[in-house]
């Protein structure tokens, strides 16, 4: 299934990677470059979800913009049925159809990408399934359709974990779809639980808890439900960050001075200082190719975030504009960084070229939190701190276009991370 | 935690029994110290009612670290207790408000907690009897306003026998 289905795709791909890709890295605050896409409810789909969350994935992606149809009485079933004079007067250059077939246990949905201008079918592809996975296979279709137009992989099958806190008493580590669906708390417990980090082979998820009326740091295994103590020394134990092939953490100890960065293997042992300052180190994060660390200090005055090669010892400063910058992550290229950086007193999730060290703000504040890369680079996940004690987790485009809420629940919810594109 | 207040107290009534007052003679060995030995070995009767000792709040402006000078008396107090008392034992809780990173807040309240310390050790007390420790922003009110935050960005300074 699998196979056949990726074997399509590369077909389809090969015809138009050269003229449709678009490179993220062009479009970072560019201006609107949207296409408008109408996503009609799929024939015989009784639930109505399938449509409903192909168009919530691509509309969230910022390289969409779904279309209003609500004044469509019908749809076309497949490419033979498109009335294209019709739609192209609904200003649409993208037109996505497609049916459910009931098959007893099973349902089969087929769907059709069709270029409108061009009159011209772009893909088609079946999915076979069981009934509750309707909400999967609608994400797989957005997954095909992303990386039809941008040439990129879609991230829409991937998962996100957070942290909620229920009335100031009870903290979950919950892990869910990446649009919130399917939440579920892996973690329960009464002290709070922050920085979160999903492991990029995708097993287990880092993260501090302060049970031992102190941080120290835990592992969960995500498949067999272990949990594992791995950093409880002296002092404060905090900011786990997994090296790219999951066998190290960098970590912060205080013992019983400044925060400073250490470095571990995965199961807490083999233990060693990696950076020395008088100043405040923390917030380390790796580079993709795993040859360096960047981190936040204070050596300056006030934080900022500085790159450490692994082989030299030396820390160079990134950041430049603006006193405050801090939660440092790079995209999965290593090109672009994302961080927190303050602004006339308002927090607010900024991505720096590292080759040209152009900023972009991507949000407007005033409190947002944690950001961290989708698999793809092309989404950012962050936290949004609201007025009167609430936080929601949210996504925003590399654009800076769109910021949509990840729904799940009422609840205060923060520290949010992404699972790899394979878990 | 448990097994320090023990050993706290067993080093209490041994300390206590080497400082042969007649009332330490009468104690029993392997009682871990009378409630009256403690007491006067921890001068706890001072640390409930000192001026000075009993304020266990230091404040700090935002993402900063240093110890004002208006509360230099209070720290110069507890150091004073703590190089006074070899067997008191002292935690300082840094903390930090809502805004800005979780984890750079802990890097913060930490950096506030060892401030302190720093100020306490100048003033002569021992850094063994020292624990410094963080909770960042975790016990902040996440909804504070303006000057309101500032109760938020502080040390708390608690001793582990009261």
């Amino acid at each position: 299934m699998k196979l056949i289905k990726f074997f399509i795709l590369n077909l389809c791909l090969l015809a138009i990677t050269q003229t449709q890709a678009i490179e993220v890295i062009d479009i970072l605050g560019g201006k609107a470059n949207e296409l408008s896409v109408a996503v009609t409810p799929f024939v015989g789909d009784e639930t109505n979800n399938i449509h409903n969350v192909i168009k919530s994935d691509l509309t969230r992606s910022g390289f969409f913009r779904a279309i209003n149809i609500d004044a469509v009485k019908s749809f076309p079933k497949n490419i033979e049925d498109v009335d294209f004079t019709f739609w192209s007067a609904l200003k649409t250059e993208l037109l996505i159809i497609g049916k459910v077939e009931d098959n007893g246990d099973q349902i089969k949905v087929t769907y059709d990408l069709v270029d409108v201008f061009k009159e011209k079918l772009m893909t088609t592809l079946e999915f076979i399934g069981k009934k509750n996975q309707d909400r999967q296979i609608a994400h797989q279709i957005s997954n095909l359709v992303y990386e039809k137009i941008t040439g990129t992989p879609g991230v829409f099958h991937t998962k996100v974990a957070f942290v909620k806190k229920i009335d100031n008493k009870k903290f979950t580590l919950n892990v869910s779809d990446m649009d919130g669906y399917n939440s579920k708390a892996v973690v329960t417990s009464t002290q709070p639980i922050i920085s979160t980090r999903w492991s990029p082979d995708g097993e287990k998820i880092a993260y501090v808890s302060f049970e031992k009326k102190k941080p120290v740091i835990f592992v969960q295994n995500l498949k067999t439900g272990e949990r594992k103590l791995v950093a409880n020394f002296k002092g404060n134990n905090s900011a786990p960050a997994w090296s790219p092939d999951s066998k190290k953490l960098a970590i912060v100890l205080t013992y019983n001075a400044n925060s400073q960065i250490y470095l571990m293997d995965a199961d807490g042992s083999n233990i060693k200082r990696l950076i020395r300052s008088r100043s405040i180190d923390t917030e380390p994060t790796w580079s993709p190719d795993g040859k360096s660390i960047f981190f936040v200090s204070d050596r300056g005055g006030g934080p900022q975030i500085y790159k450490m090669n692994l082989d030299d010892d030396e820390a160079k400063r990134v950041t430049f504009e603006g006193r405050y910058n801090v939660s440092p992550r790079l995209s999965p290229d290593g090109k672009l960084l994302t961080f927190i950086t303050m602004e006339q007193g308002s927090f607010r999730v900024a991505v720096q070229n590292l080759i040209s060290n152009q900023v972009m703000k991507l949000t407007v504040g005033r409190n947002d939190e944690s950001p961290i890369f989708s698999p793809n680079g092309h989404m950012i996940l962050y936290t949004k701190k609201l007025q009167g004690e609430k936080a929601e987790i949210a996504t925003v485009s590399l654009n800076g276009l769109k910021s949509v809420k990840i729904d799940v629940g009422k609840e205060l919810t923060q520290e949010p991370t992404w699972s790899p594109f394979d878990f | 935690m448990k097994k320090t207040l023990v050993y706290v107290s067993l080093l209490s009534a041994l300390m206590a029994g080497c400082s042969s007052t007649p009332l330490n003679d009468a104690a029993e060995p392997g009682v871990a110290g009378s409630p009256n030995t403690l007491e006067e070995s921890l001068g706890l009767d001072k640390l409930r009612s000192d001026s000075l000792l009993t304020q266990r709040s230091v404040y700090f402006d935002f993402d900063k670290y240093e110890v004002k000078p208006e509360y230099q008396d209070i720290v110069n107090a507890h150091a004073q207790y703590v190089a006074d008392h070899p067997n008191a034992k002292v935690t300082l809780k840094g903390h930090a408000d809502y805004r800005g990173a979780h984890e750079y807040n802990l890097a913060l309240g930490q950096k506030r907690s060892v401030s302190v310390k720093g100020a306490m050790n100048v003033s002569g007390a021992n850094d063994d009897q020292i624990e410094t420790v963080s909770y960042g922003e975790e016990e902040a009110n996440q909804n504070c306003q303006g000057n309101e935050c500032s109760q938020d960005r502080r040390v708390d300074i608690s001793y582990e026998v009261e």
